[in-house]
């Protein structure tokens, strides 16, 4: 029975179909060719048309609370069970369902509900067509919502360095007097694996083996310190690798949806000079919010697309939707179409923010339908203050990023703190990253390191020194869990894969192999002319490899990418014409750099890749590989055993 | 080339592959809690299918044109384009109430072994788009989403895995993404927030296939195998200590015996076809869509699980007909006839037929009037001149989604069966049993024993299979 209303409806709906039997009025076609389309009942969306019934006018007595008359109507399950009087509702009969004998007063003693409003004809009208089209449930809660995580930052106090303490880092300190065992008994990785993991994570790309001598044999004490402080200075390979970072938060790209007609703007310029500058980070998300000029308002525009856009989609909401992800760590997407059923946040909080940035007045609808009233500009958390919503556009843009970035908005330092100790360590203080009600498993550890972020003029540079010169980075790799729980202790970073970009650099580093040109069109500060080599993978248009290895596609908001190895990646890896041609031309290459002697090739080749000489063993089954006297392709075959080897692909 | 390390042992750990990948991290969760409601659900669902093949009609194929026969008018100067309905005469087909247009005859003489639905309506999305229409076809949700909508092939391949260990379970033949809407053709053609192990293994040359799963050109196969080995010899070689977790490490090494697995395996030959029979290939070889059929039919009988073969969208190139539309039928019918109706009769013969669903669609019909709402005029819509002068205008130009027409063979599908109606006139609207995305893909999953009512969780809320679980399949389809 309810394919068919089902079907009709849609047949309603198409209104091509109905236009139709006007127009054909017109033409010399005769009449009776036309069958009359009958009138069916629109189909009933539980979400958008019943839930709001039930949540106004019965749920007070028959849910969770309170079940009055052993009835609860808070389920299919329990309504079809029903109470005392027996089933509330009979799938496919609302003529015999007494829910609507009882809310249409049929008997005068028995009116339901007994307090407040009557339900209107419409209302009955439509639990009626639910109960008929099958009594369909709605989305069902799936977890329960975590209450709301505090705004303020605590106070923390450092405690203070106990004597024989190996680090005076506030990060080890903070999570050392809960755990002594990260500071007395872990022993820091070695040189040579710190300086892999600081090269990787600041500047995406291995070390060279004359950096790492350089570093090896340096003595000073304190030379982690002076390496992480000197990459961090490297602004441009710096800027190059955190690009990519933010252009999937940003959904940033050279090519994709939207650009085709002008529907999309890119941000990149504004984006690599911001990181090459390290702006701070207040002035960083202001921009993006309040744009002082096109450069920067891509992002805040979002993406047009052509025809008719589902109502949580237009311009204004995706803004809502992305700035609360990604500067806020919260999920208005499901808000943004009726009241969340997975957090505390309502229709009328998304639209609030989205009416901030809507050019005219902003009509409210629940579940792609107008319900009459306009969105009123509002922030998210009112204890902050409020956005005046008659002030014309720019004020309210401006009061917005002011909201966000006031000090006493702690979600917005912990956020991003949070963000980057994710990718330095492989799992966040708070998890999903996105999810920043979730409870922290060390909440005085954020609290710190967004106080300190505020603190430092939102140096985010200053952040992940913070955070890479600290013993807790320094620790021995931990196995990559399927899913990290929120509140599970820290162990010591997690082994992470290198990303898509990451990978192709480091192939192209191995191989010294470059492309001609980027297709990101950036100019970089003080230098004149085409983008200056080598160009990162991060410049270029995402190719077969890129996307196999998991760049997204960059439509949606991502935070995180996953790091799991697929079988269609191991056969562009196997096969693929990209990594083919790069490991080619890097075999002419290191033959015309090494000619034909074996082992001195096979070391270099190891020191390059892996920035250690090969073992005995490894040496001799690369030498038997590459033969007495090796060729390109047997170069080219040791280039790909290595680059496939989980050491080359891992941090650990 | 089997390789000699093979062995039992190994093929239990590949197939736990799948199952490793589905719980890394950010990976989508089935929701047990979303499985189909006894009381809506009250067969339990049997797949009558174990393959789904889609042959996509990428543009827009006029219904009337193809498969929905109407009045015939030959062209003549001076003719109304209002009264224009089908531009091709009428032809019978092997069952007595289902006609087709002329140049399907060889389709028409397998109909008895088919159903076809007259009445699929493609959604308004305000206006017709055919890169919006083709996302919202390929994944059942309209763009844009919040999250990243899966193509059925990566749902497909999620739910049910590959039916050989292995063969990539989701492959699409046929298409290239340099073209002007190659991002949006993007779009659609991945696995989403589903992960990119899910995602389509692309095919866009089916006489190319075999270098897709071949070593790279130029390289022997002895070398191919002496480099993998040498790289088996450097994992065991490698100090202990620098692998990265077991997890992580044994993730990436069995994607890569995967890959060599396939590459060597029985099946990679089913990629070749060079290997085909001339004759059979002959008939087959009507232009890339023939071959990408062939391909379909070899990849069915090695144990693909869900292919889509695409006649290739391409901005006003093939089905895409903004003029000449009968004319560039003519050849269309051409290229399509001959190996849709070679591969149903190939996938009888061998015994494959009553598990393999095909389905032939497009992202909407035509007419030569209406496009969108007809009392609206669309945005870069086809001119229709108030009379026809010239043989380009002669045919339906506009884009239309009052009706559509929509083949399926074999699966368990009725046979000889025809679903829906038009309007005789144009344009030809359904007026009964009209077929919506959602219903036709909840037959196409009933089908593979999938519910309509299968959910994944993404970002904690569910993301169901057919839109928020309202399809409902066509029970009259099925045996």
């Amino acid at each position: 029975m309810a394919e068919r209303f089902w079907a009709w409806s849609v047949l309603l709906s198409v209104s091509a179909g109905v236009a139709w039997l006007v127009h054909a009025q017109g033409l010399p076609a005769p009449a009776s060719h036309v069958t009359p389309v009958a009138p069916i009942p629109e189909p009933i969306d539980f979400d958008r048309d019943v839930r709001p019934i039930l949540e106004a006018h019965c749920w007070k007595c028959h849910s969770t609370q309170k079940h009055r008359g052993d009835l609860r109507l808070d389920s299919r399950d329990a309504v079809i069970k029903g109470g005392e009087s027996g089933p509330a509702a009979i799938s496919g009969r609302s003529g015999e369902s007494l829910l609507i004998e009882l809310v249409s007063g049929v008997d005068p003693d028995r009116i339901m509900p007994d307090e407040g409003p009557r339900l209107t004809q419409p209302q009955i009208d439509t639990l009626a067509a639910w109960i008929d089209q099958g009594l369909v449930w709605g989305t069902e809660v799936v977890v329960p919502a975590a209450p709301r995580y505090e705004l303020a930052l605590k106070q923390i106090t450092v405690p203070p360095a106990s004597a024989g303490s190996q680090s005076s880092n506030p990060i080890d300190l903070i999570i050392g007097s809960l755990a002594q065992e990260i500071d007395a008994s872990s022993v820091p990785v070695s040189d040579r694996l710190y300086a892999r993991r600081v090269f990787y994570d600041v500047i995406g790309l291995p070390p060279t083996p004359s950096e790492l001598e350089t570093f090896l044999g340096n003595p000073a004490p304190d030379k982690r310190e002076n390496l992480v402080q000197r990459l961090l200075a490297d602004n441009r390979r710096y800027a190059e690798h955190w690009l990519t970072f933010w252009n999937d938060c940003l959904r940033n790209d050279y090519a994709g949806t939207g650009y085709i007609d002008g529907g999309r703007e890119q941000i990149t310029q504004w984006l690599f000079e911001a990181l090459y500058n390290n702006m701070p980070y207040d002035r960083f998300v202001s921009e993006l919010v309040n744009p002082p000029s096109n450069a920067s308002a891509g992002f805040s525009k979002g993406i047009i697309w052509r025809g008719v856009v589902n109502a949580s989609q237009i311009p204004p909401m995706q803004a809502a939707q992305n700035i609360s992800q990604v500067f806020l760590g919260l999920n208005l997407k499901c808000a943004s179409c009726h009241d969340s059923f997975i957090n505390n946040w309502k229709l009328s909080d998304a639209y609030g923010m989205a009416a901030v940035f809507a050019e005219e007045p902003l009509e409210v609808n629940r579940c792609d339908r107008p319900i009459g009233t306009l969105a009123k500009a509002g922030f998210l958390y009112h204890e902050l203050g409020e956005i005046q919503p008659d002030a014309p556009r720019a004020d309210r843009l401006r009061q917005l990023s002011a909201l966000l970035i006031a000090r006493e908005n702690g979600r917005f330092t912990r956020t991003i703190v949070n963000r980057l100790w994710a990718r330095l360590m492989g799992r966040g203080i708070v998890e999903p990253v996105d999810e920043m009600d979730n409870p922290p498993w060390n909440a005085d550890l954020l609290d710190f390191l967004a106080a300190d972020l505020f603190d430092r003029g939102y140096d985010l540079k200053k952040t992940l020194e913070l955070i890479l010169t600290s013993r807790a980075y320094q620790m021995a790799a931990t196995p990559s869990a399927e899913k990290f729980e929120s509140a599970a202790p820290f162990a010591g970073p997690v082994v992470r894969r290198l990303g898509a970009e990451e990978f192709v650099d480091a192939v192209r580093s191995l191989a010294g192999i470059w492309p001609d040109k980027s297709d990101a069109r950036i100019k970089v500060p003080g230098v004149d002319g085409p983008y200056p080599g080598p160009i990162r993978a991060g410049l270029q248009v995402a190719d077969p490899l890129m996307l196999a290895l998991g760049r997204p596609n960059r439509e949606q908001v991502v935070t995180s990418r996953p790091g799991v190895a697929t079988t269609l990646q191991a056969i562009e890896l196997t096969n693929g014409g990209v990594l083919d041609s790069i490991l080619r031309q890097g075999a002419r290459r290191w033959l015309s750099e090494y000619p034909a002697e074996p082992r001195s090739l096979v070391i270099a080749i190891y020191t390059r890749a892996l920035g250690r000489p090969p073992t005995d063993s490894e040496l001799r089954d690369a030498v038997d590989l590459l033969g007495p006297t090796p060729g390109t392709a047997a170069v080219q075959d040791l280039l790909w055993a290595i680059t496939m080897l989980p050491e080359f692909q891992l941090i650990s | 080339m089997p390789d000699p390390n093979w062995n039992r042992r190994d093929f239990l750990k590949t197939a736990s592959a799948a199952t490793l990948a589905a719980l890394s991290a950010g990976a989508a969760r089935r929701l047990p809690g979303f499985e189909p409601e006894p009381d809506t659900q009250p067969e339990k669902i049997t797949p009558t299918a174990d393959t789904l093949i889609v042959l996509w009609m990428a543009g827009g194929m006029p219904h009337t044109d193809t498969f929905d026969p109407k009045r015939h008018m030959p062209f003549e100067v001076g003719m109304d384009p209002a009264r224009l309905a089908s531009t091709f005469p009428t032809i019978d087909t092997a069952v007595d109430n289902i006609k087709f247009t002329a140049g399907l005859e060889k389709i028409a003489a397998v109909m008895d072994r088919g159903a076809l639905i007259r009445s699929y309506t493609a959604a308004d999305l305000g206006f017709i788009l055919h890169s919006r229409h083709q996302y919202h076809w390929h994944t059942g949700y309209e763009p844009p989403q919040t999250v990243a909508a899966p193509h059925i092939g990566a749902v497909i391949a999620r739910t049910l895995g590959p039916r050989d260990p292995v063969m990539p379970a989701f492959i699409d033949i046929g298409q290239t993404f340099d073209n002007g809407e190659g991002q949006e053709l993007r779009a659609f053609h991945q696995a989403g927030f589903l992960g990119s192990e899910y995602g389509p293994f692309l095919l866009p040359y089916p006489n190319q296939a075999a270098e897709a799963i071949r070593p790279p050109a130029g390289m022997s196969i002895d070398r191919f195998q002496n480099r993998y080995k040498a790289y088996r010899k450097l994992i065991e070689a490698t100090p202990i200590g620098q692998h990265g977790s077991e997890y992580q490490h044994d993730s990436l090494t069995r994607s890569l015996d995967n890959a060599h697995r396939l590459l060597s395996s029985p099946a990679a030959k089913a990629f070749d076809l060079s290997l085909e029979p001339k004759a059979s290939y002959d008939i087959y070889n009507t232009g890339r869509f023939g071959q990408g059929c062939l391909l379909a039919r070899r990849l069915t009988e090695v144990g693909a699980r869900f292919i889509e073969v695409t006649t290739e969208y391409v901005p006003f190139l093939h089905w895409d007909t903004h003029d000449n539309g009968h004319t560039r039928l003519v050849d269309l019918k051409k290229q399509i006839d001959a190996p849709i109706a070679q591969l149903v009769r190939d996938l009888e013969e061998r015994g494959l037929l009553d598990r393999t669903l095909i389905v032939l669609a497009s992202e909407f019909s035509r007419d030569a009037m209406v496009e969108g709402k007809a009392d609206q005029k669309v945005q870069d819509q086809v001119d229709v001149p108030p009379t026809l002068t010239e043989m380009k205008h002669y045919g339906l130009h506009r884009h239309f989604t009052g009706a559509g027409s929509v083949l399926l063979f074999g699966g368990g599908v009725r046979k000889g069966m025809p679903y829906g109606k038009t309007a005789d006139e144009r344009p030809c609207t359904t007026i009964e049993n009209p077929v919506t995305i959602e219903n036709l893909h909840a037959t196409m999953y009933r089908a593979m024993g999938i519910s309509p009512k299968l959910a994944y969780e993404i970002e904690r809320r569910p993301f169901y299979v057919t839109k928020d679980g309202t399809g409902v399949p066509i029970r009259e389809l099925f045996a």
